[in-house]
């Protein structure tokens, strides 16, 4: 689906806000920069081995930075992560929200239960991704960017030592569970993606409704590359333990071109819902505030549709970007609900209709 | 053995429905593409719309318009849309029933129910005589099965006394036309509608009961045609013709006679065509001399000038096409009423040409077909006269029976019910309708129901008059076995098997062949499918009015459907009748009647004040059993309603919403009030296809046109007031099982 | 033959809920009707009216989305939200200027008529358009439409100063290229049939 309508807006406007979009952009990059450098303690834990992948991350942040930026140029955007923030933070509210936080979390992120109900083979494949991504991430920024490393004890061949920021967090031996675990996370990460992929691929071939609107470069390739990554670094494993290192330096170079492809993407894609998405609980916040508020009034039939707060925000985002609602009778088209306005629209076609008629 | 209710209704209603089904088999899911797309026609009403079932594992999961059939090219009512959610209905009937007293009804094998049925036949006709057995059939079926159960009624019980529900439909539409032109079948194909100058409507909501119909006349209207008319509501149509003639129920003749007395006074009649092309006009030039335009408004219950200003639209147009449906109909003058709308086509000569003609709009999804080959009392396949000898000498001749064998004229449906309730009838065989619902002053018909001694209903759910049935027996569904009807233009189409019956059920005609093989004629009864039996019914027909002989089924699929009579196999078909004024009687002619006025049965009096008028809604056909089983429809209309107007309900201080008693000296019935000013103030509307307490049949009279024998559905006379919401056990039933919300 | 599109004609409809029923048949919302039919106002008059998605050329229901969830082809159909991004708020249901969006509370979405996407994107005819017995919504080229009906199609409307053109039409009187929605008292299309009865008012419009 093309970014067209909406982009094309975003870029008009300006100079401005591409430089305002630049800074930010820089801003996340430089961050991420420094978390690296003080985090592997002036890349002293840095594995240079892993430069590709630091580096495709700092200029994801900076696409990213620059993207979220360009998204609360948007007048609703901004209206509305400003709102999300106020209302969760207004002091007189901010223990409720805390609480109906530790809810929301669980329901939109750990359950994902609405997605559930939009179709259960749509929840199971974002559920295996999810988590196999999460849990993949989870190990290899804070790897690549120098933040944990393992060390043998200088006394001892039979356990690791974990390191975080430096710090020494703890120590486990080879032969455990927990080492187990610790060298298999990526192998169990990529073989959920790969699970999470197939579904999704399954539900996207015989879903007519998927097949009617689904475009390649927005759902397939994020797909695509997905598959791409848990493949090559599965493969990079059975290299490694089952092929003496067959082919290996070539299959870490595919590898990290992929991963570094797929960082380079999410700033643009379908992937940056990942970043999205947060943010709509700004305005599950907002909503719920304004909802002990005023309620909205239709002036045709006098009914309530909606809050007050909401309408009258409403109005000033439309305000900003230009839509001229106000109506000569000194009234605001905003102010009709939406079952007023499809009748109204009827009544005045009728009219237009009667009044032909009549002059017959 | 008394065939009243082996069990609580609202306890039968609870194992046998209605449930309506809300979700499709296999769910709603998008998933996967269907095994196979059958091209067949939807079951719901006499325009027969085509319309292609999706087929998957099996089981219809849904739909895809037909672009191509002509007819309807993909238009489709809501009723078309959902139809297909029937097949796989947790309400199907899967096995033989037989009632129990207190216990319901048990499942028997098939051979256990036919055997028990046959030998019941046996004893009532040994006690009682051969008429003692009736068969009430219905015109939803193919032709095929019509054609099977006239047959089976006259060489198999060798009764008189088969008649189907189209005497609640039809009939008075048939009668006239046959009086006029010697021909029962819509004049024209739906094609010469646009091309009318100017339509008259007398008595169709079409925009609910024939929606496919309302594109032609807005193509009409397109085109500059002037629409006019009657209804004693604004329908949907009403709401943008040019002329709406809101007629008192039953004063339909007062705008007709009124009009033709305008255009004879202003010269808009054809002298030429009326000498040389028909008989009769003096005595309905000497009729209509009194219907000035002040009496015709008085009988008609309206201001004379909108009499005058029909007149002036349809008398010097060029081009003209009549529709009428059940609403002059359904009268004790139904008859009268179409020969008074008739008399206004042929007065102009403007018939059997292109863009000029007249149709009436059948109702039942077989119509027409189902009215021509042998179930209808007074008629053998081919529509011959039951009383005509060569006509029997031909049909008996096909059968291979002596013509002295076949049964003469029997009586007619509610004649039948009647003749039940005063025990001259004591056997039933009833498919494909449900009078309990549909016929007039409903205690009446249950009464008469409980007083048979053996009663044998075949359904695919089990309706509100199967709950009687000592034995049921479990037919199919139109998309369960092949065969053809007949659309309301007189075109002859073919409904394609889409899946088998459910395990358990038969296809009807199956079901009736091995009746018959039980009763001894098995050796009449050898068709393999429905195929050879339309072969026969060819043969039948052949010669007849209702010529089949020249349409195969071949020549039905290369064509889109066959327009009969079609005499001979290189015959195409004859889509407009009358052409070149040629009619149907022996002298050539069309026959004029002169028509005078009469009051209703019951006219409104002191005590009961207030007329009832009833009919249909959009979302619902005919009695309700198959779309009070459907999840959507059900929801589009969920109970009926009382229409009123508020000047009306201003007077019985009823405001709207509340629940009103609606009492005849028939019956009664509780519904919500709907106070609207569409509707005459003298007079409320009730849609009949609910039971029990919501029917509006406990109200209607079992009053009858004296030719057609059709009910006076749409008048009688009613009180009404404000009650409070009903608490009965019935009252707190789902309401598609005839409960209120 | 230029493309084809919706025609809109609110004078035909007879309010039988036909493209209601068919709408919850598209592959796309499978069991969730889109499309919307109003009943005016029963009390004085049979008036139905169907309101599809018009597809604004600049839908005025992207641009107020905060998520950027709401995208148009490049064939100019406005699509539901994306779901990934919807974050349910409803506010181009009420800002659009037609009514049109509606908001699932079950799955925290908007969805909206995408004209079938699955049907018109592969050459066939939207589904309301295909069943509507009536005529009231029809898909045909511009050039068919001006060949079989006397009305004219617009697609430019006023909303208060805001001017919105649309790829569906509406079809209007000849003569007409614009609809200026005004708020002010419309009056309903009364039709009482009692004072069609009374003998003085023969100037009702039904003469």
């Amino acid at each position: 689906m093309s970014e067209m309508a909406s982009e094309r807006r975003d870029r008009s406007g300006g100079l401005t806000d591409v430089a305002n979009a630049f800074v930010w952009g820089s801003i996340a990059a430089g961050l991420l920069t420094a978390g690296i450098y003080f985090g592997s303690r002036g890349f002293k834990d840095f594995d240079t081995a892993l430069i590709p992948y630091a580096g495709g991350s700092v200029l994801a942040a900076f696409g990213l930075g620059y993207r979220y930026a360009m998204w609360l140029r948007r007048p609703p955007t901004r209206l509305y992560w400003r709102r999300g923030w106020q209302t969760f933070l207004d002091p007189r509210r901010l223990a409720g929200n805390l609480v109906h936080l530790l809810g929301l979390f669980w329901r939109n992120f750990i359950a994902q239960s609405f997605i559930e109900r939009r179709s259960p083979l749509r929840w199971a494949a974002h559920a295996c991704l999810f988590w196999g991504c999460i849990l993949a991430a989870a190990v290899t920024f804070p790897l690549s960017f120098g933040w944990i490393r393992f060390e043998t004890p200088p006394n001892s061949q039979d356990s690791y030592i974990a390191y975080v920021f430096g710090v020494r967090l703890f120590e486990f031996p080879l032969d455990g569970i927990a080492a187990m675990l610790i060298f298999n996370v990526l192998v169990i990460s990529a073989v959920l993606v790969l699970a999470g992929v197939f579904l999704a691929l399954w539900r996207r071939v015989r879903d007519r409704g998927a097949l009617a609107v689904q475009q390649f470069a927005n759902d397939l390739v994020p797909l695509i590359l997905l598959f791409a990554i848990s493949i090559t670094g599965l493969l990079l494993t059975v290299s490694a333990r089952f092929l003496h290192g067959f082919h290996y330096g070539f299959l870490s170079q595919l590898h990290a071109a992929t991963v570094i492809l797929t960082l380079l993407y999410l700033p643009f894609g379908k992937f940056f819902h990942i970043f999205q998405r947060p943010a709509q609980l700004g305005f599950k916040f907002y909503r719920r505030a304004a909802a002990e508020g005023e309620p909205a009034r239709c002036i045709r039939c006098g009914e309530i549709f909606g809050c007050g707060l909401h309408i009258s925000d409403l109005k000033r985002v439309e305000a900003e970007l230009g839509i001229r609602y106000e109506l000569e009778t000194g009234s605001h088209y905003q102010d009709v609900c939406p079952p007023c306005r499809r009748k109204n629209l009827a009544l005045v076609q009728d009219r237009l209709w009667r009044d032909a008629r009549q002059g017959e | 053995m008394m065939a009243k209710l082996p069990l609580p209704h609202a306890t039968l209603v609870e194992r046998f429905g209605p449930h309506p089904s809300h979700v499709p088999p296999g769910g709603w899911t998008a998933i996967g593409e269907p095994d196979r797309i059958v091209k067949t026609h939807c079951c719901f009403c006499g325009q027969q719309c085509g319309i292609q079932l999706k087929v998957k594992n099996e089981r219809v999961v849904g739909f895809e318009p037909w672009e191509e059939f002509p007819f309807n090219r993909g238009k489709l009512c809501p009723k078309g849309v959902k139809r297909y959610m029937q097949d796989e209905h947790p309400d199907r009937l899967r096995s033989p029933l037989e009632r129990v007293e207190g216990e319901g009804f048990r499942e028997i094998p098939w051979d256990q129910a036919l055997d028990r049925a046959a030998r019941e036949i046996r004893r009532i006709q040994g006690a009682y005589g051969n008429d003692a057995f009736a068969v009430l059939s219905g015109s939803s079926l193919t032709n095929e099965k019509a054609y099977l159960m006239g047959k089976f009624a006259r060489v198999v019980l060798r009764t008189a006394n088969i008649d189907y529900n189209g005497r609640l439909c039809m009939v008075s539409a048939a009668a006239a036309s046959k009086k006029v032109f010697g021909i029962d079948r819509s004049a024209n194909p739906w094609s010469d509608i646009p091309k009318a100058d100017v339509v008259l409507v007398a008595g169709a909501n079409i925009g609910e009961c024939a929606p496919i119909t309302t594109d032609y006349l807005w193509e009409a209207r397109e085109r500059g045609a002037k629409l006019i008319l009657l209804d004693p509501r604004m329908t949907p149509v009403a709401r943008t013709v040019d002329l709406f003639i809101p007629v008192r129920p039953g004063g339909d003749i007062g705008v007709f006679n009124g009009m033709l007395h305008v255009m004879l006074e202003r010269g808009w009649i054809d002298r030429k065509f009326i000498a040389e092309r028909t008989s009769g006009w003096e005595e309905v030039e000497a009729a209509i001399r009194k219907y000035t335009p002040e009496y015709a408004g008085k009988i008609a219950g309206v201001p004379p000038k909108l009499i005058v200003k029909a007149a002036e639209l349809w008398g010097p147009a060029r081009t003209s096409f009549l529709l009428h449906s059940r609403g002059i109909e359904h009268h004790s003058k139904g008859v009268e009423n179409c020969l008074a709308a008739i008399n206004l086509v042929l007065a102009t000569g403007r018939i059997g040409r292109e863009g000029c003609g007249y149709a009436m709009i059948t109702g039942q999804g077989n119509g027409q077909g189902g009215r021509e080959h042998g179930q209808k009392c007074d008629q053998l396949p081919g529509a011959r006269d039951i009383e005509n000898p060569d006509h029997r000498r031909h049909v008996a001749d096909v059968w291979g029976v002596s013509e002295a064998s076949l049964p003469h004229k029997g009586l007619t449906y509610v004649e039948i019910i009647e003749a039940i309730h005063a025990g001259r009838i004591k056997g039933l065989f009833l498919i494909c309708t449900n009078p309990l619902v549909s016929l007039p002053h409903r205690t009446f018909v249950r009464e008469a129901l409980e007083r048979l001694e053996f009663f044998i209903a075949v359904d695919f759910f089990l309706s509100e008059t199967a709950q009687h049935a000592d034995v049921v027996l479990p037919g199919s569904l139109m998309e369960e076995d092949e065969g053809t009807t007949t659309n309301v233009e007189g075109r002859v189409i073919l409904h394609r098997k889409a899946v088998e019956p459910p395990s358990g059920a038969r296809v009807d005609w199956r079901i009736v062949c091995d009746l018959a093989d039980r009763l001894g004629a098995g050796e009449k009864f050898r068709f393999r499918s429905p195929r050879d039996i339309f072969e026969e019914l060819r043969l039948a027909s052949k010669g007849g009015i209702a010529d089949y002989h020249g349409i195969t089924w071949e020549k039905i699929e290369r064509m889109h459907g066959v327009f009969w009579p079609c005499p001979s196999p290189d015959h195409t078909g004859t889509p407009r009748l009358y052409e070149g004024g040629r009619f149907a009687h022996p002298d050539g002619k069309a026959h004029f009647h002169a028509v005078e006025w009469r009051p209703a049965a019951e006219e409104p009096d002191e005590e009961y004040p207030i007329i009832l008028t009833t009919g249909r809604v959009v979302a619902h056909y005919l009695s309700g059993s198959q779309t009070r089983r459907i999840g959507g429809l059900v929801e589009q209309a969920t109970q009926p309603t009382c229409e009123m107007h508020p000047r009306l309900a201003e007077k019985l201080g009823i405001g709207d919403g509340d629940f009103v008693r609606v009492e005849s000296r028939r019956g009664a019935l509780t519904v919500r009030a709907q106070v609207v000013t569409t509707i005459r103030p003298d007079t409320v509307f009730v849609p009949y296809h609910w039971p029990n307490d919501r029917a509006a049949n406990n109200c209607t009279i079992r009053a009858l046109d004296p030719v057609s024998r059709i009910p006076e559905y749409k008048v009688c006379a009613v009180r009404i007031r404000r009650v409070e919401r009903p608490d009965d056990e019935t009252a707190s039933l789902p309401p598609e099982a005839g409960g209120v919300r | 033959m230029s493309e084809r599109t919706l025609f809109i004609d609110g004078s035909r409809c007879i309010g039988c809920q036909a493209c209601v029923q068919a709408c919850a048949e598209c592959d796309t919302h499978r069991g969730r009707p889109m499309i919307h039919l109003e009943t005016i106002r029963r009390r004085d008059s049979v008036q139905t009216a169907p309101q599809v998605c018009m597809h604004c050329e600049d839908p005025i229901c992207a641009r107020v989305c905060p998520a950027d969830a709401i995208k148009k082809t490049s064939d100019g159909v406005v699509q539901s939200s994306l779901k990934p991004r919807c974050i349910g708020c409803s506010n181009c249901v009420l800002a659009c200027p037609f009514g049109v969006p509606k908001y699932f509370a079950e799955i925290d979405q908007m969805m909206k008529c995408d004209l079938c996407y699955d049907r018109t994107s592969v050459g066939k005819m939207p589904m309301c358009a295909t069943v509507c017995p009536s005529g009231a919504i029809t898909f045909a080229t511009p050039e068919e439409i001006g060949r079989t009906r006397k009305g004219t199609p617009v697609n430019r409307w006023h909303f208060g100063r805001e001017e919105v053109r649309t790829k569906v039409y509406a079809m209007a009187p000849p003569g007409r290229d614009l609809i200026q929605v005004t708020t002010g008292r419309t009056p309903t299309d009364r039709t009482d049939v009692a004072a069609m009865l009374e003998p003085e008012s023969l100037l009702n419009r039904h003469l």
